[in-house]
């Protein structure tokens, strides 16, 4: 779909020529001339302007009324006055008319001081009120949900945290009930509002009427400093800003990357910067003394891992998960080896892909941007569900439904909380994903061939319907799909050249036992859809882990070196130690196999508990069981780490660490600490360090002597990351594939036939993997931050179609 | 005891009995408008509404022919909103209209639809009139059955559903775009314009707006030819136009005369004047939004321009004459209260402005405001016309700045009388004027 181009046009304001887009909002307009045009109810992310506020009047000549300039288009030639009496004579009376109600109890607003109100009355306003009479009153302040508190006295009806909830977040909650001077906001029945980006209206709200309960009373804006950071608490990786007070993350805020997050964050990035202060969290080295861990001093703790690394030797495994940065991958990879000669690391949750279709799937021409969701003609959400995995997705594929017309459809094994903004929903049976693909690709390869052998016998084995599968393919590759979803829809194809579909897959798709086949079946949508060819189309993956894409290209995949070269180090054949079948790199679950056979003897985890982050718990259960040693970083002692762990390292949290992460589109993201380790001083330390250090003890010296340099190892080690520079990545981030060393990407040549399903192996009776929709929400940082502990959800499973229905597959 | 002068087109026969039923309606010469416009085409018809020179009856005074060519050509849809949200006080000619002969109502719709291109109509009637919306359905029904609406209108190829939609009970939801919101399903708040509901109405689509008497005068148009039509009335105001007249006068009701008729005539020889021995104190010529006029404007021509020219405006065309008993105080808050009830709260300017209005006149009445608290009062109605989202704030604002300006005088009697009776200060009222004020008379 073509994305806006404006023309160039010239207006006057208050005597000043500015060159602006044309048909930009005069507010917005005016303010490329450092013009301020005041505003309350107008937010450009909330939508169509409403001019309910009528700060914005502005005068235009040639018009006799005043215009809010929030929705007046600017022209060619307008001449435009903000500064003429009629003009600040209508911006005091909007500020005196809004202050009638407002009990200006600034003093103790937690808004004061950063309060839009407050800045435009001393701004526009005329300094004093006639208003003598007695306010409005409510009950205040008010619970409306756990996490935010609503003083209804305060508010200015600007209605942005009602259009928020109706138009952006679609949870339909909030509503304005009563009319006239007794309006307020709400939710319709007096239940709290609880919805996944809830706290969104206390950062739109323009005055101090709803407010954080976590931050309510915590600091004022002159005692805190801003922070920037980007949250890896889900693969979305959405920037953020913290407050950060006395060392200490109060607040989290969107930090605006029209690129990432569009402005947003979902209430688990907003408030789980709690965990990072709690009692909970581990701050020091734990060892296992006596069935007990107890906090030991670094020394120990690094000479015990040490001797039990050196020990294994060769016969370690290491997994990678959660935020784990690049760099810390990097020296992870590095550390197993090269000083340890072990071959066996992963930062996949299920199963390992040949390394072609790794490079296959990460081609450059295929990967879609996170805006290409907004603007693409159409969106096949596969075997995914945004809002569990990468929330903040789930807003992008709204607006692009709402605001653009973009046709949506949801393949995936459950209920989605997409299906009624979709023009399509299909359903397969768990674990069915590889093999609803494989149908969808052979259907796409023989459009409205009814007879196309494959589609139905892999619609059947991924336990969908057949003639489903059919209409999701034409719903793909033309317009109309059913019911021909939007004539708006087919006026824009029409008017452009080629169809731009973007399908966003969960890697649970290439996982297990048919994760090839999914991986093949995802290549073969995309040349059917000719997604190589077309701007604006392509791939996105959401991976289990918040760096996944960024640790695999780290090289913490079996046998795979950085950059996705063939790993030639240990496990080419060549290696020191043990035999063939101990140097056959090993995946996570082939590590799990090795450690409950006891061919492998140590495990080294960085930012994971295979009890609660990978699947197959029993057979993990035998695993940790069997592992002389365990080596864990972690943040908490969950299940797996209290339980099986012999040395525990204290994890870094976002907020604290140094280094690099990759976006699921390939966009490389900065960490930069923004408040100071948890524990004090000294008692923590960075865990780059702490890897650098046992392969120090380990006999290789990784010459890393500070985050920047670990993070200049790790841009020199990836070809495609050449000439990337810290200081480029910071801020807004840089997606590798749009520099030229996207040319260094090892490009894979699959033959045309690798590109079919394939041998599919039917879907085994036990596929209602419990833990396959592991939501991002069912996490140990929602579980220990105090305000979110609500929200932590219960286990529930989801049975296959196959069983439900009674008819095995 | 209308005279002939007050009853030509729209109440010629509207006392016949049984004229809400088809049959009636039919033998007195009803659909035949309808018949003559479908033998034309869709522009022809147009054409006649434009050389009419009609303009809106429902307040805003839009001419109808204009409005009608603003909606795009094109095969989306399109629609057709009858406004029969009859809410402005002192307004009851569309009551009337609808009760008595709701068939020309409905065969103006279809004419207007066809004119149009719509393919659907609604009638969006107030939720209060339960026996009006009832008898439009019962005409729809003999209607549809006898094909004036429905599919094919009468083997012309042109279609028009038309369902009757009953309000719940706000006065904003006679606001066009607020009744579309309302009509949706929605809130009924106004809308931001542009879009102007012709490009961008109903569910997106192009929509025609129009009052219940604008479309009742269509059958008539086209029965009598658009330019018959505008030899009526005057030069910028043709036609007829049903007065609703209320109040202190000796005959209330629904009088039809020529645009441009001395109001006067309307108030004294129509409607008898006020009660004897009584003299008329101020009037609102088009519905309680439009500024009052005093005694001394009775003789202005009742059409839209000389009533723009007075200082007020023809709005609903609902003349609402309040004589010398009456104190201005008690008008100002029985205006000022009705506005900030229904003010829905969307903009800034109305829904605080009604509200501290209401304060204000509350506390004049109490004893607590000085007359410096009426140029506050002015001052606040000044802030509020112009700068609201709809009309609705500037619709309380025009009559109580009229009655400041031109009543100041009583107003600041009311203001002494009212705190020397609290035992405080008065101050530069005239004794005369406390005297009017009953202060001497305990």
């Amino acid at each position: 779909m073509p994305r806006p181009e404006p023309n160039t046009i010239t207006f006057t304001i208050d005597g000043k020529e500015v060159r602006a887009p044309e048909n930009t909002m005069l507010v917005d307009a005016a303010a490329m001339g450092d013009v301020e045009i005041p505003v309350f109810c107008y937010e450009p992310k909330l939508g169509q302007p409403v001019g309910a506020c009528r700060m914005c009047l502005v005068e235009i000549e040639g018009i006799p009324k005043l215009q809010t300039g929030c929705s007046t288009p600017v022209k060619d030639g307008m001449v435009v006055y903000t500064q003429s009496e009629r003009v600040k004579t209508a911006q005091r009376s909007v500020v005196e008319f809004l202050l009638v109600n407002h009990p200006l109890d600034c003093p103790v607003c937690d808004k004061g001081g950063e309060c839009p109100l407050q800045d435009i009355t001393f701004g526009f306003g005329d300094g004093i009120s006639r208003f003598i009479e007695p306010k409005r009153h409510f009950v205040k302040p008010l619970e409306l949900s756990p996490l935010i508190a609503i003083d209804r006295e305060r508010c200015i009806l600007c209605y942005r945290c009602v259009r928020f909830s109706q138009e952006l977040s679609e949870d339909y909650q909030l509503v304005l009930l009563e009319r006239g001077a007794h309006s307020y906001v709400s939710t319709f029945d007096g239940h709290p509002y609880v919805a996944p980006f809830s706290g969104n209206i206390v950062e739109l709200c323009p005055v101090g009427a709803l407010t954080s309960r976590p931050y309510r009373f915590r600091a004022r804006p002159w005692d805190v400093e801003d922070a920037g950071s980007v949250c890896t608490f889900c693969p979305a990786q959405c920037n953020v800003t913290l407050t950060v007070r006395d060392e200490r993350a109060l607040r989290v805020l969107a930090r605006d990357n029209v690129d990432v997050d569009d402005g947003w964050l979902c209430d688990k990035g907003r408030f789980a910067y709690q965990s990072f202060h709690v009692d909970e969290r581990v701050t020091e080295p734990l060892l296992r003394d006596g069935g007990q861990l107890r906090p030991v001093s670094w020394e120990r703790a690094l000479e015990e891992a040490a001797a039990a690394l050196g020990r294994a030797g060769a016969h370690t495994g290491a997994i990678a998960a959660g935020g784990t940065t690049n760099e810390e991958g990097l020296l992870l990879a590095r550390l197993l080896r090269e000083a340890l000669g072990s071959p066996h690391l992963d930062s996949r949750r299920a199963g390992s892909l040949p390394l072609a279709l790794h490079r296959a799937l990460g081609e450059p021409r295929l990967q879609a941007k996170v805006s290409d969701l907004e603007f693409a003609h159409a969106v096949l959400v596969l075997d995914a569900e945004p809002v569990d995995d990468a929330p903040i997705l789930d807003l992008r594929l709204r607006k692009g439904v709402r605001r653009h017309g973009t046709q949506l459809a949801v393949a995936s094994a459950r209920e989605s909380s997409l299906d009624a903004n979709a023009a399509l929903s299909v359903r397969f049976a768990p674990g069915g994903g590889a093999a609803f693909a494989a149908a969808l690709a052979a259907a796409l390869g023989a459009p409205g061939d009814g007879d196309s052998p494959g589609v139905e016998s892999l619609a059947r084995a991924a336990g969908a319907e057949p003639d489903a599968v059919r209409e999701l393919a034409s719903l793909l590759l033309e317009d109309g799909g059913p019911d021909g979803a939007g004539a708006e829809a087919g006026d824009r194809a029409g008017s452009e050249g080629a169809r731009e579909i973007v399908v966003l897959w969960g890697e649970r798709l290439t996982a297990g036992p048919n994760g090839a086949a999914g991986a093949r079946a995802l290549l073969g949508l995309a040349d059917a859809l000719g997604m190589g060819e077309v701007e604006g189309a392509g791939l996105l993956e959401i991976p289990a882990f918040a760096n996944g894409r960024g640790l695999r290209e780290a090289g913490v995949l079996p046998g795979v070196g950085p950059g996705l070269t063939e790993s030639t180090a240990p496990g080419g054949g060549q290696t020191s130690a043990g035999s063939s079948a101990q140097s056959d790199p090993r995946d996570a679950r082939g590590i799990a196999e090795g450690l409950a056979a006891g061919e492998l003897s140590a495990l080294y985890l960085l930012h994971c508990d295979p009890l609660r982050d990978l699947p197959d718990t029993e057979l993990w259960e035998r695993a940790l069981a069997g592992a002389t040693s365990v080596i864990a970083h972690a943040s908490f002692l969950t299940e797996g780490v209290r339980e099986h762990a012999n040395v525990v390292f204290p994890a870094e949290t976002y907020a604290e660490k140094e280094g690099t992460i990759v976006h699921p589109d390939g966009r490389l993201q900065r960490l930069r600490p923004a408040i100071a380790r948890a524990g004090g001083s000294g008692s923590m330390r960075a865990e780059w360090q702490v890897i650098a250090e046992l392969a120090l003890r380990l006999g290789l010296d990784l010459d890393v002597l500070s985050g920047a340099t670990a993070s200049q190892r790790l841009l020199a080690s990836v070809p495609f990351y050449a000439g990337l520079t810290l200081e480029e990545i910071a801020g807004r981030g840089v997606r590798w594939q749009e520099r030229d060393a996207a040319a260094a990407f090892p490009s894979a040549t699959l033959e045309r036939g690798a590109r079919d399903g394939g041998e599919l192996a039917p879907i085994p009776p036990n596929a209602a993997e419990l833990a396959g929709h592991r939501s991002v929400w069912d996490a140990p940082e929602v579980e220990f931050s105090p305000a979110l502990e609500f929200l932590y959800p219960r286990a529930h499973a989801v049975l296959p179609l196959t069983y439900v229905g009674g008819e095995p597959a | 005891m209308a005279t002939s002068a007050s009853r030509m087109l729209l109440l010629a026969d509207i006392d016949e009995p049984g004229l809400c039923t088809l049959d009636v309606y039919e033998r007195r010469g009803g659909y035949q408008a309808l018949r003559k416009a479908l033998q034309t085409s869709p522009e022809e018809v147009l054409e006649q509404l434009k050389a009419s020179g009609i303009r809106g009856r429902g307040g805003a005074g839009f001419a109808m022919g204009t409005k009608v060519s603003f909606l795009p050509k094109g095969g989306m849809d399109k629609y057709l909103v009858c406004n029969a949200d009859e809410s402005e006080p002192g307004t009851f000619k569309d009551r009337e209209l609808m009760q008595k002969n709701p068939h020309s109502l409905i065969e103006g719709i279809a004419i207007a639809s066809y004119a149009a291109g719509t393919g659907r109509a609604f009638i969006y009637i107030r939720g209060e009139y339960v026996l009006q919306a009832d008898i439009l359905d019962g005409a729809l029904r003999e209607a549809r059955a006898a094909g004036y609406v429905g599919e094919n209108v009468l083997d012309s190829g042109h279609s028009v559903s038309l369902i009757v939609h009953r309000g719940a009970g706000a006065y904003i939801c006679g606001e066009e775009t607020g009744l579309l919101d309302s009509l949706e399903g929605k809130r009924g708040n106004p809308r931001l314009k542009p879009p102007f509901p012709a490009i961008q109405g109903l569910y997106q689509g192009p929509t025609l707006i129009n009052n219940v008497e604008t479309l009742t005068t269509v059958p008539s148009i086209m029965a009598m030819g658009g330019e018959e039509y505008a030899k009526l009335g005057v030069e910028t105001s043709t036609g007829t136009k049903v007065v609703s007249v209320s109040g202190h006068v000796q005959r209330p009701g629904n009088y039809e005369i020529e645009l441009g008729t001395p109001s006067r005539e309307i108030i004294y020889d129509l409607a008898g004047g006020p009660p004897d021995g009584r003299q008329v104190k101020c009037w609102f010529p088009g519905g309680s939004s439009s500024p009052v006029l005093k005694a001394e404007d009775l003789d202005v021509p009742y059409d839209f321009n000389s009533m723009a020219q007075a200082g007020s405006m023809l709005g609903s065309g609902a003349i609402i004459v309040a004589d010398d008993s009456t104190p201005i105080l008690d008008v100002a808050m029985k205006v000022a209260k009705f506005y900030r009830h229904e003010s829905c709260g969307k903009c800034t300017p109305c829904r605080e402005g009604t509200n501290w209005t209401v304060k204000m006149l509350e506390r004049i009445d109490e004893g607590e405001a000085t007359p410096m608290d009426l140029d506050i009062m002015a001052s606040v109605q000044e802030h509020i016309i112009g700068n609201c989202l709809c009309v609705l704030g500037d619709a309380m604002a025009m009559p109580i700045g009229s009655m400041i300006a031109k009543f100041r005088e009583e107003f600041e009697a009311h203001i002494d009388a009212a705190r020397m009776r609290r035992g405080l200060n008065g101050y530069a009222a005239s004794e005369e004027a406390l005297a009017a004020q009953g202060v001497f008379d305990a």
